[in-house]
């Protein structure tokens, strides 16, 4: 077994930006629709424009590009039992995805007579809306309902649903690094302004920094009264 | 040093019994990391066993969310080393990643964003403060603030620490001040400074494990703001992996060894511990004989593995004659509200080292609020992109982008750690079913909130409300304890190995030690009575120190007085030089 320590990186095969891993045509061809209905594409790009689908396909293809390595100079070839894990994980999310799709062709098929990807926009987002058992979501507005329930800070895929899972899915595809597929030209980071690394490697020689966002010119005793020595603070 | 010859892997016959040593360090993290650099540096000759690997930081951290946060590269994989959870023992606790800190060289201290504040008096007398709680396990802790901070002080100092002197009004005694200055403010952190001025709240910057300027070789390096659950691959932030656990090795008295997974402590005729037995990263068994067993592997796992290791002597685990040993159990929920603005110059959600400022002025208790207990305030960034914080955010459609789109970069959130009561029933045992990747028992955590937790949450999440108001917020999002049930969403675990003074209700003595092992030692946050209100990870490293220091002058030099029990104690028979010399206690 070779330590988590020592994993060995590989180079990306060539094509591997064009290639298409796990998902048949046909599914491919869903998915996109689907994170197009998640993400949508307005005045700037959404999940279609950013490949939120390469993202998705090359994720469930095995354990071959789920970690890059740190430099993003290939990705890390697993072992051990992580490794085991991993496999045992992307089989299940395989799974879920496939037996999604055709859930998504099951509804759409009883609802409009015909598959989720020949219909159209509306008609999608009711199928999604079959599908998640939730009305669309509509915008943010400044009073809802009192207060949400503690979550984990942190996204694990085991135990999530298809809909709950082409969502994180298509968030991760949207605004993660480019270097997993989706994100493509860095269009996700851009729609919301943020200034993101040109390389995973530039986030560690120091040449990617955002320093000039924290406050520039500033007095701690500006700051905090009780610096200043003020009654009361 | 050694690190796991892999080459040789392919016959899996049993590795060659190593040579016993002074002592085996089971969990090289924040207090095994601590421990192991008292006591090497003291000339014992110690093995440090981590369940995790050793990860080299130039190499294998960089600013990669979706590796670090959504593929838990750090995070201890639940199908690896699952736990499962209930609320109480009528319910089959499920699979749940609850309170999963990283298993690796450096443990939490790794992943980390580095929050080090000093805890309070009030946190160490809890029971003679408040009396009995009803459903609550209140118990004071035999030693003081005052035992402890002299520790404190040497942690901040030789682990790296950034703070502002004279900043924090409700600051107990220090006798140092701290080695860096603080961070800049970011503008999301000069919004709260700004709002807790108006409604007269003091405010300060919280003390970070990171070094601002040159320090001890290490240079303030790393402004990406990929910070919090990312590893640093700079060294700006402390972390034992680059700091206590190099200074260990550099004595030539650590042999650490990674991916070695501890499955039992061994007890011999006479019920001391002889040492411990581990699966090595070939797979194979392996005993490690030691004269003293420290266990450092946090108060989930610590406990997790004194109950498997039962013997003639510990039927029912480890040094477990009180029954106590996984009792207890406290996790420092977080919980926090989010501000949404609608100005039109940008707070920003993404730079800074995640920590800005915070406040002690809610820490100690106030009849009035209905509750006991308080809370550390502190303002925070919302992160990166994919995860950035938004409860309840619209899941999908033009009002998801739009969401992201319109307040990403108008966000700041404001949150505590829940100072939550011990409840003798919220318990780490072995579940009946579920495995882990080795085949034994995973932890099983039976955890219901106390109404006082519920009550101190809803009031303090609140406050971060008010004070998000007071900044300006178009809107606010808070995030409560509802119906008692916690995440597990902290890697703060903490009371499971209880110290105190009577051998019959607790499992440590004041210096770590157990009441029924006189040979083995705990020194994560599983020995704390209380959880404190605080981040623990300073007080671990604090206590570890003091504990060892203890081992170093008193208990391998047989200076040890008769245990409480009057039972005496074994001391630790040294095989450094190359002989053994009993020495008695």
């Amino acid at each position: 077994m070779t330590s988590m320590a020592d994993w060995p990186v590989v180079l990306p095969p060539a094509g591997l930006a064009d290639a298409r891993l796990f998902f048949t045509d046909h599914e491919w061809d869903t998915i996109d629709a689907a994170t197009a209905r998640i993400l949508p594409t307005d005045h700037e790009p959404g999940a279609r424009e950013a490949h939120v689908v390469r993202f998705i396909d090359r994720y469930l293809s095995g354990v071959e590009y789920v970690y890059a390595a740190a430099d993003g100079s290939g990705f890390l070839q697993m072992d051990g039992k992580l490794a085991d894990a991993w496999r045992a994980r992307i089989a299940d999310l395989g799974a879920i995805y496939r037996q999604g799709v055709r859930d998504l062709d099951a509804i759409a098929l009883g609802q409009f007579g015909a598959d989720f990807v020949a219909l159209g926009e509306d008609e999608q987002d009711v199928v999604l809306e079959r599908l998640s058992g939730a009305p669309k979501p509509g915008p943010v507005t400044r009073v809802d309902s009192d207060g949400n329930p503690t979550i984990q800070v942190y996204a694990f895929d085991d135990g999530l649903d298809f809909f709950e899972l082409l969502v994180s899915h298509t968030r991760q595809g949207f605004y993660g690094d480019p270097i997993y597929g989706g994100n493509h030209d860095r269009v996700g980071w851009e729609v919301i302004g943020f200034p993101g690394p040109e390389s995973l490697k530039a986030t560690i020689d120091g040449t990617y920094s955002v320093r000039e966002y924290y406050v520039q010119e500033f007095d701690w005793r500006d700051l905090i009264p009780h610096l200043r020595g003020e009654a009361g603070s | 040093m050694t690190r796991p010859s892999l080459e040789k892997g392919n016959n899996m016959q049993q590795a060659r019994k190593p040579d016993p040593v002074d002592v085996v360090i089971v969990g090289m993290g924040a207090s095994g990391g601590t421990a192991a650099k008292v006591l090497c540096e003291a000339g014992l000759k110690v093995v440090g066993l981590d369940r995790g690997p050793w990860l080299r930081p130039k190499e294998h951290f960089s600013g990669d969310e979706i590796k670090f946060l959504n593929r838990t590269y750090l995070w201890s994989d639940p199908r690896v080393n699952p736990r499962t959870v209930r609320m109480d023992e009528g319910e089959t606790a499920v699979p749940t990643p609850f309170s999963m800190t990283p298993q690796m060289v450096g443990g939490g201290t790794v992943h980390w964003a580095g929050w080090l504040p000093r805890p309070r008096p009030s946190d160490f007398m809890m029971r003679t403060l408040h009396g009995d709680i009803d459903g609550a396990s209140l118990a004071d802790w035999p030693v003081s603030y005052d035992d402890l901070e002299p520790y404190l002080s040497k942690v901040e100092w030789a682990f790296g620490c950034a703070g502002l002197d004279g900043a924090d009004k409700y600051e107990p005694y220090r006798s140092t001040p701290y080695p860096c200055p603080p961070l800049p403010p970011t503008r999301a952190g000069k919004r709260f400074y700004e709002a807790c001025e108006k409604l007269g709240i003091n405010a300060m910057p919280i003390p970070q494990a990171l070094v601002t300027q040159p320090y001890r070789g290490r240079t303030p390096s790393n402004w990406t703001s990929f910070w919090n659950g990312y590893g640093d691959p700079t060294g700006m932030r402390s972390s034992t992996l680059t700091t206590f656990v190099p200074e260990a090795l550099a004595t030539g008295n650590l042999d650490l060894r990674a991916e070695c997974y501890v499955r039992e402590v061994t007890v011999g005729p006479d019920g001391r511990a002889t040492g411990v037995v581990y699966i090595d990263a070939l797979g194979r068994e392996v005993e490690q004989e030691a004269n003293l067993v420290v266990l450092g592997l946090g108060a989930v796992e610590s406990a997790r593995l004194m109950l498997l290791s039962t013997s003639r002597y510990f039927p029912d685990g480890l040094a477990n004659s009180s029954g106590q040993v996984g009792r207890n159990a406290t996790f420092h929920e977080y919980l926090f509200a989010v501000g949404l603005f609608d100005d039109e110059q940008p707070l920003y959600g993404f730079p800074g080292n995640y920590i800005s400022g915070g406040s002690f002025q809610f820490y100690e208790t106030d009849y009035d609020r209905g509750h006991i207990g308080g809370a550390l305030i502190g303002a925070s960034h919302v992160g990166q992109p994919v995860n950035w914080n938004f409860p309840g955010r619209p899941q999908w459609g033009s009002a998801s982008k739009d969401a992201d789109r319109d307040f990403y970069n108008h966000a700041m959130k404001v949150g505590h750690t829940l100072h939550d009561m011990p409840v003798e029933s919220n318990r780490v045992d072995l579940d009946p079913e579920v495995k882990d990747a080795w085949g034994l028992p995973a932890a099983r955590i039976t955890h219901k909130a106390h109404p006082n937790d519920v009550r101190l949450a809803k009031w303090q999440v609140d406050k971060n409300v008010e004070i998000l108001e007071a900044a300006g917020a178009w809107k606010t999002i808070p995030v409560y304890l509802e119906r008692g049930r916690a995440s597990g969403n902290t890697c703060h675990q903490h009371g499971t190995v209880r110290m105190g003074t009577d051998p019959a209700t607790t499992v440590l003595n004041k210096w770590c030690q157990a009441h029924d092992v006189g040979n083995l030692y705990v020194l994560d946050g599983s020995s704390f009575p209380t959880a404190t209100g605080v981040n623990p990870t300073l007080t671990i490293m604090a206590n570890a120190w003091r504990c060892a220091d203890y081992i170093v002058n008193t208990h391998a030099k047989g200076r040890e007085a008769r245990s409480t029990s009057g039972r005496p104690v074994q001391t630790l028979t040294r095989t450094s030089g190359g002989q053994r010399v009993d020495i008695d206690g």
